[in-house]
């Protein structure tokens, strides 16, 4: 127990959970010790396990965090610490188990050993691959001075196997982008930003590509100012 | 066993494009052999999940050296299971002047 230090957080809940991330939410705690509070650090800890992980290196000033690097299909519970400048609180009461999955997933829950069906194999013609087209519906969906969360639709034209996608970021009022997940294309229609510099403002855009190559970018987000202010455009269109 | 797998046969030259349905939960995770040994992607191999959710492996402009037995292994915390199939890549037709 540090004197002075905040009570625990309350009301830890999910927000959002699919496959690459769990928006976790909670409450401030009722006293801040003293002291305003400097932020909170988020703890996950695997269902069944009993080490718990901290998921943010530095505090957090928004009651919500987007928490990745998550095994698909495993289930987590969360915790939150408050910090101010006599110390960290104790953690918070601990979330309901989450599931990270995507909805469709959760909906059909429960366990099943694998099955696997027939191969059937198929004969193609090598053809030229078509690059596929720009993904749409480029959205922020989530912006704090710590992340942002961009989601978009694919092409709309179909018939293109195995589509993945690179997210690029540009600083407002310069027309230089750079691709942010400059190794691995995601597979999901959805990015998690981590890593933007407070004050800056930023465009997203995305590209989609397959084996072929790299598509065009899709229109770029309306720009996004990094800061304490909840700062959500608009989606383009609308 | 090599015995049983069904057998497919495609021309040198040509893509073969294997696919599998999988189902499980979780989600299984899913590898694919030949011979015994992982594949691994490339500019040849390519792996991926299609529209359709069938996990799929196309191995690109065939040779006589992709002929063997392919396997898609699937598992996850609740046990394995793996289909198998013979594939055989035939020479394309020989052209008499």
């Amino acid at each position: 127990e540090v004197a002075g230090a905040p009570g625990a957080p309350l009301d830890v809940h999910s927000l959002d959970a699919n496959k690459d991330y769990v928006i976790i939410s909670w409450k401030q705690p009722a006293v801040d010790g003293g002291s305003p509070i400097l932020g909170y650090f988020v703890d996950r800890c695997e269902v069944g396990m009993t080490h718990w992980a901290q998921c943010n290196d530095t505090p957090v000033k928004f009651a919500r965090f987007p928490v990745t690097g998550l095994v698909e299909g495993r289930s987590y519970v969360f915790r939150v610490r408050a910090v101010n400048k006599a110390g960290m609180s104790h953690p918070s009461r601990v979330s309901e188990p989450v599931d990270a999955m995507d909805p469709a997933d959760r909906t059909r829950k429960g366990t099943s050993a694998p099955w696997t069906g027939q191969i059937i194999v198929t004969e193609e013609e090598p053809v030229e691959g078509v690059v596929p087209g720009r993904p749409c519906d480029l959205s922020v969906i989530e912006a704090t001075k710590n992340y942002v969360v961009l989601s978009w639709k694919p092409p709309g034209d179909k018939g293109h196997e195995g589509v993945m996608y690179y997210v690029e970021k540009c600083v407002s009022g310069t027309d230089s982008w750079q691709r942010v997940n400059t190794e691995i294309p995601v597979k999901s229609p959805r990015f998690a930003l981590f890593d933007l510099a407070e004050g800056k403002s930023y465009r997203f855009r995305v590209r989609c590509c397959n084996s072929a190559g790299v598509g065009e970018p899709s229109e770029p987000t309306e720009a996004t100012t990094v800061g304490d202010k909840l700062d959500i455009p608009s989606a383009p269109g609308r | 066993s090599k015995t049983n797998a069904k057998k497919f046969t495609v021309t040198e030259g040509k893509h073969a494009k294997f696919r599998c349905y999988v189902t499980g939960k979780p989600k299984p995770e899913i590898v694919w052999k030949k011979d015994g040994e992982n594949i691994v992607p490339g500019r040849r191999f390519l792996i991926f999940e299609d529209r359709e959710g069938y996990y799929t492996l196309k191995v690109l402009y065939c040779k006589q050296q992709d002929t063997g037995l392919y396997i898609c292994a699937a598992s996850n915390a609740l046990g394995n299971t793996l289909s198998a199939v013979q594939l055989s890549v035939k020479g394309p037709p020989v052209r008499f002047k």
